[in-house]
């Protein structure tokens, strides 16, 4: 079997999750909430690594994730709770995450750098290289490093937050089309929010697999955005953006792949060039119509 | 208490102080010792000012705020639990749904039972039938495959009043429906409302500050500022109980309404006497409140 299976299929299943919430994401205007929770799992990614954990074995990549997950979801509490108390000024708040996180996260890796670099005589190593490489790969991401072990984890978070949004899904489409109404029907405005932040931030952890803290947020975004060129109505909208963001993902892969590119970024540049074709479309197609 | 003597509003001796926010803010009641019911079946005015408490109230209402103090009783329920149950629809101040969502008429005022579904259920014949009714009510059958964004401000607002009675409430709650409608419209709007009263057994509550679109709707009226000043027929409001909700001489501001709020030859405020005979002309009956 191809020795990129399982990055192919983790990126595959990545794309899917992204693609179905990227509807939200864009409708909702929450792009640049991605963009606080990816550079905000710098600071939990650099916590991991002061606390000596690291992703060179299946537990430690675990526990990596473990505490990348639970950074980047008290990340996107906290731009909710800033948020509300700023009454909803939430690129405020997203400001304030972002920059304390990224700072946070420049901080303790070069704690943890300082660390590697002396044995505990004091000796200097050579761990430098490495710890480069790794923030390398945390930025711009690194999925062709995928084991199956790797990819089973990213399978089962994947499958938990489609799940959990199918079982949301009335209460999203609700929430995200007419928010200042729900709780007058019954729905907690500010539970669906915590909800959504909270499977948006596992899956910006995820994506971060792929196109790193830089562009994970990326993948959140362009799919839905294309759909959204092509369609007004409501099923198809979500049909397409899986389809756009699978068909970005599979082009991604095979280009990054044969020409040696950085999968990454090729991915999300193809879904970018996907979305630019749905927006010609969407330009010409009344000219032609008429 | 047989169901349909019980009031579909008990609200007692409440008040309301939202939570003082920053070292700078200090925080006054919303309202205050607010006390009154609201019979079933009644269409209720609650007019006052900008400020006033009105958002307030409906929120206590809805259920969305709990009291400070006193206690709010819909249909006999708090009301959190009437709102579970679909017993109140609710048409806000202001339209702030994101119309550029791909969503037809039809899915947009469906929403209002599908939310209430299990994730596995789908909307069945009933609820199929219920979402229909509405938009027959407001008169939007031919528009029900169009995009929620490509109706009219008016289409709209049917459109989410239909929303709004989908799920079958008892009492229906409109804030300042009528903002920057003319009168004409605000005619209309009095109308359909009155349809919905008569078809579903509604109970109407309307807010609002624009004495106009009280009298278009409602047979009974409610002043708040802060605390309730009056609670009666529109033909009973006179030139002082509008002076002190409003802390102004209302006669002024509201010019001919004055006329509409009450029978003119009821009137024997000498302050409003110049307001008479300027208006005499008019027909004071048209637009009084349901009662007249």
């Amino acid at each position: 079997m191809n020795e990129f299976a399982p990055a192919i299929i983790a990126a595959l299943v990545i794309s899917i999750m992204g693609a179905a919430l990227s509807v939200f994401v864009v409708l909702k205007r929450l792009a640049f909430i991605g963009q606080g929770i990816s550079h905000a799992a710098f600071g939990g990614v650099g916590i991991a690594l002061v606390l000596g954990v690291h992703g060179a074995t299946t537990a430690g990549a675990a526990g990596q994730l473990a505490i990348v997950v639970a950074f980047s979801i008290a990340a996107a509490l906290w731009i909710a709770a800033i948020s509300r108390s700023h009454r909803g000024r939430i690129d405020t708040a997203i400001g304030v995450v972002l920059s304390a996180s990224m700072a946070l996260g420049f901080v303790l890796f070069t704690l943890a750098e300082s660390k590697h670099d002396h044995d505990d005589h004091g000796h200097a190593t050579h761990g430098n290289e490495d710890q480069h490489h790794l923030i390398e790969d945390i930025l711009f991401g690194n999925i062709l490093d995928t084991d199956w072990s790797k990819a089973a984890i990213t399978m089962a978070v994947a499958a938990g937050i489609l799940l959990i949004a199918w079982f949301n899904r009335r209460r999203f489409i609700f929430w995200a089309f007419d928010e200042p109404v729900v709780d007058a029907y019954g729905l907690s405005s500010k539970r669906t929010t915590n909800t959504f932040l909270v499977l948006l931030a596992l899956a910006v952890v995820m994506a971060m697999q792929i196109a790193g803290v830089v562009l994970a947020a990326a993948m959140l975004v362009l799919p839905g955005a294309a759909a959204l060129n092509l369609t007004s109505k409501l099923r198809p909208v979500f049909i397409y953006s899986v389809l756009i963001g699978v068909a970005g993902a599979a082009l991604g892969l095979l280009i990054g792949i044969n020409a040696d590119y950085p999968v990454g970024p090729t991915i999300v540049l193809t879904q970018s060039i996907l979305y630019l074709v749905t927006l010609i479309i969407k330009t010409l197609a009344p000219r032609l119509r008429s | 208490m047989p169901p349909s003597e019980q009031p579909a509003v008990e609200i007692d001796h409440v008040s309301y102080t939202y939570p003082a926010t920053g070292f700078d803010a200090a925080s006054s009641p919303a309202i205050q010792d607010v006390n009154f019911t609201i019979a079933q079946n009644t269409k209720l005015g609650i007019l006052g000012p900008n400020g006033g408490g009105k958002s307030t109230l409906i929120k206590l209402i809805l259920g969305i705020l709990k009291p400070t103090s006193g206690t709010i009783k819909v249909f006999g329920q708090s009301p959190a639990h009437a709102r579970q149950q679909g017993l109140i629809g609710y048409l806000p101040q202001r339209i702030g749904a994101d119309l550029d969502w791909p969503i037809s008429v039809q899915q947009a005022i469906a929403l209002a039972r599908s939310c209430r579904l299990k994730p596995w259920q789908r909307l069945s014949a009933t609820d199929n039938a219920a979402v229909d009714h509405a938009i027959k009510l407001v008169d939007l059958q031919d528009l029900t495959d169009r995009p929620i964004g490509a109706l009219s401000g008016g289409q709209l607002q049917r459109a989410m009043i239909a929303r709004a009675i989908a799920g079958n409430p008892k009492l229906l709650v409109l804030d300042e429906p009528t903002v920057g409608v003319d009168i004409a419209g605000q005619q209309r709007f009095g109308k359909l409302i009155d349809t919905l009263h008569k078809e579903l057994d509604l109970t109407v509550i309307l807010v609002s500050h624009d004495m106009r679109a009280i009298a278009a709707v409602a047979d009974r009226v409610a002043c708040l500022s802060r605390s309730l000043h009056f609670h009666d027929t529109p033909q009973g409001l006179t030139p002082a109980v509008l002076a002190q909700v409003f802390a102004h001489d209302v006669a002024g501001v509201f010019g001919d309404i004055h006329i509409d709020a009450h029978l003119a030859e009821s009137c024997d405020d000498p302050a409003h006497q110049h307001q008479h005979q300027h208006d005499c002309g008019c027909d004071h009956s048209e637009n009084n409140g349901g009662d007249s």
